[in-house]
């Protein structure tokens, strides 16, 4: 247990540098990129002196490493700053995206890992059949389609000519949110006050967004549990099963899967980066209310404490759950101690 | 399976149960954004919009029409020099939560505008040396100098009063959490009663409002991020109404569906072309005119927004007093021969033609701004005396470049502060605003007229003031006016009510919901 928590604390003091180095990049960039803030929120109508005056209000005026230093203090005081664009504090948005961030890469995790591995050791287990081929094509497909594209297909198809699902939003427009939102999560707070109505269309509005980001990056999970299974299957103690007679079914499912899932569960902690990313896009495909839509807007509107702020956030997020990936290894593989 | 039967009928049932509930409740889609919900610090459309709900100002326009009338104000009455306004107090108004609205209460208001110095605060400090209570229903405006337009100014969110007691004195109020006991408490008709950004707005009726009580008890704003979702949500049937900003085509569509009720508005946005001044290609103004001469409006209104605009031949939109159509007189439209003449007269060849960079914004100004610069170039093109590269960068780019004299011709777009005539020529051809649009022209004798039309109230006299200004205009073309811009609301037809008129106030008391 001392090693655990000395490796969970190593792995935390690892994460700082980590996010020193992006936040560096991400400050330097939107400095030396064309724009800023100021110019981008008053247009035309403000007189120079009012730009001007703002510019020295922002700190704009400063040299770039005065403007960094700052920054940096305020981040070790665990202030991720103010909006330059809006009148509130950076975390405000963040507190209010994250939730629908999560809700939606978790769900599409879900969706991912519900599709790729069943398929996949499906395909392992008919090998060059039909049905083999027929996965690795979808593996394939799925993967090179752009996460936007899916999202406008899975909306054309059934949002709008089956009509069977929302094609945006987190809820329908005629539910009030503030009646049932306490912590962002919808699913948690529907559930919470018992609002079986709202949970249905939370529910039924996150399918869309969900299988988006799940298909596509279902083909991954397809090609990695395939790959693995058909070593796993190869293996003595998968012949000494099926010699002693025990049906193909458990002996694919039950003794072969459980050992093809730990290099799977590592290639899930470097997925949920890329979850992340197309979370981005595809929050702006369904309007849908979260972080990725938030850096967005905010790169249009360089406002650059919120897209540090959001950086910040993501590398976060996505330290956090390589961890969590390490730590369920021990679950899995008893070989494994921490 | 008959387990997931099961859900899905309870589902389906508590789906149904919620969409009956919400019929007494009108939803109202936008793309639009909230910024600061503190009238000393916002400064754009949408968020003034909400103000104008929520709250009222001295003077207001008549829903739909640009008549000013006394709001919260009687009367007013003005000193012989044109720079002391005096109003009087509407008696027995209230705040939503009871607090009695006194001059007192005006003045506090301004002063805290001018204090904090927000983005409005130049309509305030600009025009306004102080304000006096002369006693609980007067109050005294005493202005820099005489003004003309300082009632339409007062019917701005950013002079409007708001209780004292609720926002902070010293500082920007960031969100309506930081409001005491968190909400806006103002004279509207209605309460804003829950605010979740870029979700959903929350209106009540505010049971204190002075004057008559509005046709819905509660409005639900929700907002999307683009305009097609909006779409599909109001055919689907999930919003009721939805204003600010359709596609043309989907307009198109939605008109030619007639399953909705469609509103005009004769819009106060303009579009033009403006041109560098001082240093680029076009510190000759004859070859501002070429490019003037070369514009086809009709042709840019139904190409690219099918037919949806009007052509616009003054920086002055039609509707408003003293518009002309001079830019219609003086060169026309697609006037190839008049530009091949000035070109030709400078010097240029089809061998050695006129070339310069034509600049764009990709998504400020929407979808369509693309389109507006492909056909603008073929336009200049159709003499082989013009060649033109079309280049755009993002809006903050995009401003810093004008700023910054890097970009010789560009488009823009504009928004009225507040409305008169001063507001849509100053800001380009008077030599302090003219700066700030990346123009940089200036001359004494324009700066002179300003100062004229400015200063009177006299209509005779800003008339002709304005009158030789748009000719004038049309020999210096610092900008080359393209379109007038329309915006339309559609909604069910239960809803009506509907009254938008040029300023782009939406009343949200007006509007009805039948059954």
């Amino acid at each position: 247990m001392r090693h655990l928590a000395s490796y969970i604390l190593t792995r935390f003091l690892l994460a700082i540098p980590m996010v020193f180095i992006m936040l560096t990049i991400v400050f330097v960039v939107l400095r030396v990129m064309p724009g800023d803030p100021v110019n981008a929120m008053l247009g035309g109508h403000a007189p120079q002196k009012v730009i001007d005056k703002k510019k020295e209000e922002l700190g704009l005026n400063k040299p770039i490493a005065a403007q960094y230093v700052d920054y940096l203090g305020k981040l070790a005081r665990f202030d991720l700053g103010d909006s330059m664009i809006f009148k509130q504090k950076v975390s405000q948005p963040i507190i209010e995206k994250l939730p629908a961030t999560i809700e939606l890469t978790l769900f599409g995790l879900l969706v991912s890992l519900g599709l790729g591995i069943p398929l996949g050791a499906s395909a392992a287990r008919r090998r060059r059949s039909g049905g083999d081929f027929g996965i690795r094509l979808y593996a394939n497909v799925v993967y090179c389609i752009p996460v936007f594209w899916m999202g406008l297909l899975l909306q054309l198809i059934f949002g709008i000519f089956l009509g069977w699902f929302p094609i945006s939003g987190r809820t329908s427009p005629r539910l009030e949110v503030s009646s049932f939102s306490k912590t962002g999560f919808y699913i948690i707070d529907t559930l919470r006050i018992g609002n079986i109505g709202a949970f249905g269309d939370v529910m039924w509005h996150l399918v869309l967004p969900a299988f988006t980001l799940g298909i596509v990056l279902s083909g991954i999970f397809v090609r990695l549990t395939r790959a693995n299974m058909l070593d796993v299957l190869k293996s003595d103690y998968i012949l000494a099963a099926r010699a002693r007679g025990i049906p193909e079914r458990r002996v694919v499912y039950n003794h072969g899967l459980r050992n093809a899932l730990i290099p799977i569960v590592t290639m899930l902690g470097l997925q949920f980066s890329l979850l992340l990313a197309g979370a981005i896009l595809t929050e702006s495909t369904f309007s849908w209310p979260g972080m990725g839509r938030l850096l967005l807007e905010r790169i249009y509107l360089r406002d650059y404490p919120t897209i540090q702020g959001v950086i910040v956030v993501y590398t976060l997020v996505v330290s956090a759950m390589s961890l969590l990936v390490d730590l369920l290894y021990a679950a899995i593989d008893p070989r494994v101690k921490y | 399976m008959k387990r997931i039967s099961a859900l899905f009928l309870v589902l389906g049932f508590a789906l149904s149960v919620s969409s009956v509930w919400a019929q007494s409740t009108l939803v109202y889609g936008t793309t639009d954004k909230v910024t600061d919900m503190d009238p000393a610090s916002a400064y754009d459309f949408h968020t003034w919009e909400i103000f104008q709900n929520v709250s009222s100002g001295l003077m207001a326009y008549t829903p739909g029409t640009t008549n000013l009338v006394p709001a919260l104000a009687t009367g007013y009455t003005i000193n012989a020099a044109g720079d002391e306004y005096t109003f009087k107090l509407r008696k027995g108004v209230k705040f939503s939560n009871g607090t009695p609205f006194t001059a007192s209460v005006v003045k506090w208001n301004i002063d805290r505008v001018a204090k904090l110095n927000g983005d409005p605060a130049a309509l305030v400090t600009q025009y306004v040396k102080s304000v006096d209570v002369v006693d609980d229903y007067t109050v005294k405006f005493v202005l820099t100098g005489p003004l003309s337009y300082l009632p339409a100014l007062v019917a701005t969110p950013t002079y409007f009063p708001m209780d004292p007691s609720v926002y902070p004195v010293d500082k920007i109020a960031k969100d309506v959490g930081e409001l005491t006991g968190g909400e806006i408490v103002a004279l509207g008709p209605y309460r804003l009663t829950s605010f979740k950004r870029d979700e959903e707005a929350i209106f009540e009726a505010n049971p204190n409002y002075w004057g008559k009580e509005p046709g819905i008890k509660k409005i639900i704003i929700r907002y999307f991020a683009d305009a097609t979702t909006m779409r599909l949500a109001l055919e689907k049937g999930e919003i009721d109404l939805a204003f600010k900003s359709m596609n043309p085509s989907d307009v198109n569509d939605l008109m030619k569906s007639g399953k909705f009720n469609a509103v005009k508005i004769p819009g106060p946005q303009i579009r033009y072309l403006c041109f560098e001044t001082s240093e680029s290609v076009f510190t000759n103004k004859a070859l501002r005119q070429a490019v003037a001469a070369l514009i086809n409006r009709p042709e840019i209104n139904q190409k690219v927004y099918l037919g949806q605009n009007a052509p616009l031949y003054s920086m002055i939109p039609m509707g408003m007093s003293y518009h002309t159509d001079d830019f219609k007189t003086a060169w026309g439209d697609g006037n190839v021969a008049a530009a091949e003449k000035i070109l030709k007269g400078l010097g240029y060849t089809k061998d050695k033609p006129f070339t310069f960079d034509l600049w764009y914004t990709p998504s400020h100004y929407g979808d369509p701004e693309v389109n507006m610069a492909e056909v603008l170039k073929a336009q200049l093109e159709k003499t082989p005396l013009v060649r033109t590269t079309i280049k755009s960068a993002e809006w903050a780019t995009y401003k810093q470049q004008f700023n910054n004299k890097q970009m010789p011709a560009y488009f823009l777009g504009w928004y009225p502060d507040y409305i008169d005539p001063d507001d849509y020529t100053s800001p380009f051809a008077q030599t302090e605003g003219s700066k700030g649009n990346g123009i940089f022209f200036s001359s004494k004798v324009w700066d002179d007229l300003f100062i004229q039309e400015q200063q009177t109230t006299k209509d005779a006299v800003r008339n002709s003031t304005f009158a030789k200004m748009q000719k004038m205009w049309t020999d210096e073309v610092m900008t080359a006016p393209i379109y007038q811009g329309n915006l339309y609301v559609f909604s069910k037809k239960n809803v009506s009510g509907v009254k938008i008129g040029p300023t782009l106030i939406f009343n949200y008391d007006q509007l009805k919901l039948a059954k």
